[in-house]
């Protein structure tokens, strides 16, 4: 649906710089968890910017569809994104 | 709170009567107001209803179950419920759960809705018309009110009500929940009778949609669920995790089985199949909202940007929260201090009216120290849920608290929990109570009762005047280091209950407790400035909550002990009274007193409480605790600080609040009878001390766990290993001790 290839390698979620912006190509979360996140707008093709981190490291603020939610590592980990 | 351009005004004010009067004797028209966390259902929910508000719990489940009344411009009534915030039909969390199964017609004490009141965030519309088209689509009368249209104008957003609702086939509201606009435009639409959308968003993968066809042809015909929801009760059939009751209750066991089969092959064959509906829906909000809405372009949040980088900043984020906690707990701590005492006083006060104003007796005893104290009681805790709870609304109104559990979510990580866990716990160390009651912050079920259950170790202030006396009274004050022996007592106290709580979190989670590792994704709102009437009326809720519900028990509980202190009158104080009777006759007053202090003492040990306290020796004796202490241990159970007025009366030491060093002294001076040697040594005290950091005493905690739990399961897992653990490290601390020569 997007071609990322031309922007850069993908990576995930959690390896974006703050301030970096990517677009979800993918996730590989266990079922249950994946419907959740996409529920929450995190679907492929959606456009994402790190926000920041906690200050101690853990859990990271994405913006995405004009919303920011935190989420821990672990599962942004799991979330495959191109970088822009 | 009705717009002042209601047409209704203009007309005759005779006949409008009498339209009201029929419309009044009509059914009530029942509402539902639905919507994502962080959309201003709640808002507009204390909008519509003000204080005519009732909080109750869903039969089984620790949900909450608020509804209200208000009046529609035609005079009919309606009965507004505020469903829990919910992301989607499929649910993730008990909250959810409830939502689809009123929507579906599953939850028997809450028949569907005549009319869904679906509020929505108008400046986030693409993320919160997911949930608003799933229940769309389930065919039943709705309103779509777009709150929050002045954040939405204020930000250059064009939203074309008129489109929308040709898009979407619902009446389309703009509204300000909290600035009181387009209410009366809302209500009038909530007398209307509301023709459902016939409309159909869902995109599925051609096989989910043959699967789903083929489940959906089997859905039994309930009365409740409509024609058109049959296909998301297949979905929601499919998508069963084996957990769901109400699911399971209202389906045939073999189509169950088979979803489950079906559900099974999918896996196999489209491993991502589960989520095959979300991507289409996005793609429909896309169209809808391409004709709908003129966006100025992306828009940041500037003022959000610039209190976020000071509030989550590495160093001063940190910061800021430890002040804010502390500020909190000082509050909760000391500000409510006065007014407990206040309470106290008066409650006194108007016992001993009481006292002067009935002759002596069982009845005037019953009300005067098992009634007026028991409300005594309950009314103590008042101020410290009220403060407590006036900070936490303003904390989670402003969207603080989102921040805060951010910030503390690495730290609680590692025992299990959520960000959230933090403020409950700290609270607790003002009082388990409203700790306990400030756990609904927290959305994952398992989470939420693991903090209940860990909360009453955190040393209560309740605890602190046993710690005082027991320290003061075997606790020599000496220095080491920098602290002294007695600093160091207390804060131990302190640090056994945090670690005690620790370890117990971490049993929890992989025992009763133990389930599939929860998704800790929270939404950071924008920051708002708090509705003052909401806070207040959040604060009003759970104060009176707190007395109507718990309130109740722990009167009740006064009362028993209050039964066992008194009774049975067999203590033989004739000898004693004539003596003191002597005594006041001759004016020596001092004698006086100190003979009643000795009569009380002995009645006290012949009551119920006295020989429960003795039949408890054995049980405690390993302890070092002999049956006076048990009479305290019995009569703490009202409050923990009633122990040192138990000991006062057992050492016929007067009023204990000012006779503390003497009580002290009794302590350490105290005799076992039959070995004539000193009762309790230090390591007695610091053993007593480490009971009461643990055991569960406080039954007041019990019974706000009953309610927020909605269940006797849990406080009675409290009870039981709360003390188990208490009897057990008390007994290692003692006997321990002892074997390194500690005990004499």
């Amino acid at each position: 649906m997007i071609d990322g290839t031309r922007h850069g390698v993908e990576r995930t979620l959690d390896r974006l710089a703050p301030g970096e912006r990517g677009v979800i190509a993918r996730l590989e979360c266990e079922p249950a968890i994946g419907r959740r996140l996409m529920e929450l707008g995190l679907v492929p093709g959606t456009p994402v910017e790190m926000i920041r981190t906690a200050p101690l490291g853990d859990p990271i603020e994405l913006a995405a569809r004009g919303v920011h939610l935190s989420l821990r590592r672990s599962e942004a980990s799991q979330i495959h994104v191109e970088p822009r | 709170m009705s717009s002042p351009a209601d047409p209704e005004r203009g007309r005759s004010v005779v006949a409008l009567a009498g339209v009201r009067e029929a419309a009044a004797s009509a059914p009530a028209r029942r509402v539902a107001i639905l919507g994502n966390p962080n959309a201003g259902k709640s808002t507009l929910f204390n909008a519509l209803t003000g204080l005519r508000q009732k909080v109750g719990n869903y039969p089984g489940v620790t949900v909450e179950k608020k509804t209200g009344t208000c009046e529609l411009p035609s005079g009919r009534r309606a009965e507004v419920i505020d469903l829990p915030g919910s992301y989607s039909l499929q649910p993730a969390s008990p909250d959810e759960r409830i939502v689809r199964d009123v929507l579906l017609g599953l939850q028997d004490d809450t028949p569907p809705p005549d009319l869904i009141v679906f509020v929505v965030d108008a400046t986030n519309l693409d993320r919160h018309l997911y949930l608003a088209m799933q229940v769309i689509e389930l065919g039943r009368p709705l309103v779509l009110v777009l709150n929050m249209m002045d954040a939405a104008r204020a930000r250059g957003l064009q939203i074309d009500e008129g489109a929308l609702e040709r898009q979407l086939g619902v009446p389309v509201i703009g509204i300000s929940a909290a600035k009181g606009e387009g209410l009366g435009h809302l209500r009038r639409m909530m007398d209307r009778e509301v023709e459902p959308s016939a409309r159909h968003f869902r995109q599925w993968p051609a096989h989910l949609e043959r699967v789903l066809d083929r489940l959906e042809a089997r859905v039994p015909r309930h009365a409740r669920v409509p024609e058109r929801a049959r296909h998301d009760f297949a979905l929601a059939l499919l998508l069963d995790d084996g957990e769901d009751d109400a699911l399971a209750r209202a389906t045939p066991p073999d189509l169950l089985d088979d979803a489950h089969t079906l559900a099974r092959q999918l896996d196999r064959l489209a491993p991502d199949w589960r989520s095959g509906d979300v991507e289409g829906r996005y793609e429909a909000i896309q169209a809808t909202l391409a004709r709908a809405v003129v966006s100025p372009g992306e828009s940041r949040d500037r003022r959000r940007e610039a209190i976020d980088r000071v509030l989550t900043h590495r160093v001063f984020g940190p910061v800021i929260f430890v002040l804010l906690m502390g500020a909190v707990f000082q509050s909760v701590f000391a500000w409510a201090q006065p007014v407990m005492d206040l309470i106290d006083n008066l409650v006194a006060r108007f016992g001993l009216v009481l006292e002067h104003a009935m002759p002596a007796g069982p009845l005037r005893s019953l009300l005067v120290d098992g009634i007026v104290a028991g409300v005594g009681t309950t009314l103590t805790f008042v101020p410290q849920i009220a403060i407590l709870f006036f900070f936490l609304s303003v904390l989670e109104d402003t969207g603080y608290m989102a921040r805060a559990a951010f910030i503390m979510d690495r730290i609680m990580g590692r025992v299990g929990l959520s960000g959230r866990a933090f403020i409950p716990l700290l609270s607790s160390f003002a009082c388990a109570i409203p700790g306990i009651m400030a756990t609904r912050t927290i959305d994952n079920r398992r989470d939420r009762i693991t903090t209940i259950l860990i909360a009453p170790f955190m040393s209560c202030s309740a605890r602190l005047p046993v710690y005082a006396l027991l320290i003061g009274a075997f606790i020599p004050n000496r220095w080491v280091g920098f602290v002294t022996l007695p600093g160091i007592t207390l804060f131990s106290m302190y640090f056994i209950g945090i670690v005690a709580a620790i370890a117990v979190a971490w049993v929890l989670k992989r025992t009763v407790l133990r389930g599939g590792r929860p998704l800790y994704v929270m939404e950071l709102p924008p920051y708002r400035m708090p509705s003052w009437r909401s806070v207040l009326l959040s604060v009003r809720e759970r104060v009176v909550l707190f007395v109507r519900n718990a309130g109740t028990v722990i009167l009740a509980i006064t009362v028993v002990l209050w039964f066992l202190a008194s009774y049975p009158h067999g203590a033989d104080t004739r000898a004693l009274t004539a003596q003191r009777d002597a005594a006041l006759v001759h004016g020596e007053i001092a004698q006086a007193d100190l003979l009643q202090r000795r009569i009380t003492g002995l009645q006290l040990e012949d009551s119920f409480a006295g020989r429960v306290g003795r039949f408890l020796e054995p049980a405690i004796r390993p302890l070092g605790f002999d049956w006076r202490i048990g009479i305290g241990l019995v009569t703490s159970l009202a409050a923990r600080e009633v122990m040192v007025s138990t000991m006062a009366t057992v050492f016929n030491i007067g009023d204990s609040e000012h006779d503390v060093i003497p009580l002290r002294q009794s302590l350490r001076d105290a005799i076992d009878p039959r070995t004539g040697l000193r009762a309790y040594s230090p390591l007695v005290g610091v053993s007593l001390m480490v009971f009461f950091v643990l055991a569960c005493q406080c039954m007041s905690t019990v019974a706000v766990v009953r309610r927020e739990t909605n269940s006797w399961r849990w406080p009675l897992l409290m009870l039981f290993t709360m003390n188990a653990i208490a009897w057990l490290v008390s007994f290692a601390v003692y006997q321990g001790g002892r074997l390194l020569g500690l005990g004499s």
